[in-house]
């Protein structure tokens, strides 16, 4: 294998496994006869060509994961469990059992089993908005419950029982419908697992903490489903938004009555960055001119 | 995607040739990169203006021939009469030198 040929091989990963198998022979091929002789290092204009042609061709096969509904819901209640287990896992020493369960839910949403992962999260959630309200449910928990990694607050020091149920009402209702369908749902990507400690992560900044790692997750994910939206012209990124958006809601209502405050401007981006994913989605101008021309033509 | 059409009018063509007659058509100004290439052909496909005509193995690695379908051929048809149509407005105002 020439230095070129290993080059470009490294470069088709961008396209999905099943397309790689299929057509990535073809696609190299035609790489390298069209390569000038001599050349080692890529072309750059090529290079641009396969991760863009490789991140349509995953976009494309993620339109064909099954009904946009469906898959709206399943990507919705897997960012919501997976913040929930990042939100318990600082304190996995002091409640190892209740972290244990909530990774076990974001593993059973993961993988696509709703009926497994819907009691995981009802009890997982009962337990945080008893630890956030302060009252004892099923097993003594010492209040407050102090983070051992990752953050410096005491757990649900800054988010009320009603914000923690609402999280776990929307990600449980998401799941009942997937489960109520009676069947599983693809399995999600390894990678929602691995955001999970970025998530978690919330540096001590002065006057107070700052969820950085959440952010900085959160407007990326958005801002990917913007551009996913726009190039495929599908609901289920923007779907999944949605239901992500109603629980951050549920979590920045009470820290909005405050007039000019911080979360009032994050929470503005992450609507603005939600509503521009479903309208790309339903490609809005095109939409707005059609109903025009309905309006406006006489019967 | 109009190129690619058009090229392939001419009969079914693999990516190498279709890649070739791009750049010769256009005078070297329309040269997709192979991955745009494909991108534009799994498109066609999917909407069904190409299909695949035959596979062969060359070298090893397998290689699609690929063909305008009649629908392919009545949008790329329509598309010329259209700018044919949007061209002639222009040349019918200007006076024979």
């Amino acid at each position: 294998m020439t230095p070129l040929e290993r080059r470009y091989r490294g470069f088709l990963l961008a396209y999905p496994r099943d397309y790689r198998a299929a057509h990535g022979g073809e696609l190299l091929g035609l790489l390298l006869d069209t390569a000038p002789p001599g050349r080692t290092v890529p072309d750059p204009r090529e290079v641009a060509g396969l991760v863009s042609g490789g991140v349509r061709a995953r976009l494309a096969a993620a339109t064909r994961r099954g009904p946009a509904w469906a898959d709206g819901l399943h990507l919705g209640a897997t960012a919501l469990t997976a913040v929930q287990f990042a939100a318990l896992l600082p304190y996995a020493p002091a409640i190892p059992l209740w972290t244990a369960l909530s990774a076990l839910a974001l593993l059973a949403v993961m993988r696509g089993r709703p009926f497994l992962a819907l009691p995981l999260v009802l009890l997982t959630g009962a337990k945080s908005v008893a630890i956030a309200a302060g009252t004892p449910l099923f097993d003594t928990t010492l209040l407050p419950v102090f983070p051992a990694v990752l953050a410096d607050s005491p757990l649900f020091a800054r988010t009320g029982p009603v914000a923690v149920a609402a999280g776990y009402a929307l990600a449980g209702a998401a799941l009942l419908v997937l489960a109520a369908r009676g069947r599983r749902a693809a399995p999600r990507s390894w990678w929602w697992a691995a955001a999970v400690p970025l998530a978690a992560w919330t540096p001590a900044a002065a006057p107070h903490p700052l969820d950085a790692g959440r952010i900085a997750l959160e407007l990326c994910l958005l801002a990917l489903a913007v551009w996913a939206s726009r190039l495929t012209r599908d609901p289920r990124w923007s779907l999944g938004a949605i239901l992500y958006l109603l629980a951050a809601s549920a979590t920045l209502t009470p820290h909005l009555q405050t007039p000019a405050s911080r979360h009032l401007a994050y929470w503005t981006l992450l609507t603005a960055l939600t509503a521009t994913a479903a309208l790309a989605a339903c490609d809005a101008p095109r939409a707005a001119t059609a109903l025009l021309r309905r309006l406006t033509t006489p019967a | 995607m109009y190129f690619v059409l058009t090229v392939l009018l001419d009969g079914p063509m693999h990516g190498h040739a279709i890649m070739k007659e791009i750049a010769a058509l256009s005078g070297g100004r329309v040269r997709p990169s192979v991955g745009t290439l494909y991108g534009i052909l799994d498109r066609l496909c999917e909407r069904g203006m190409i299909t695949v005509d035959r596979e062969e193995t060359v070298q090893g690695r397998v290689r699609r021939h690929f063909r305008v379908t009649e629908a392919g051929r009545d949008v790329v048809l329509a598309e010329a009469r259209r700018m044919q149509q949007a061209a002639a407005l222009v040349m019918n105002r200007i006076q024979p030198a």
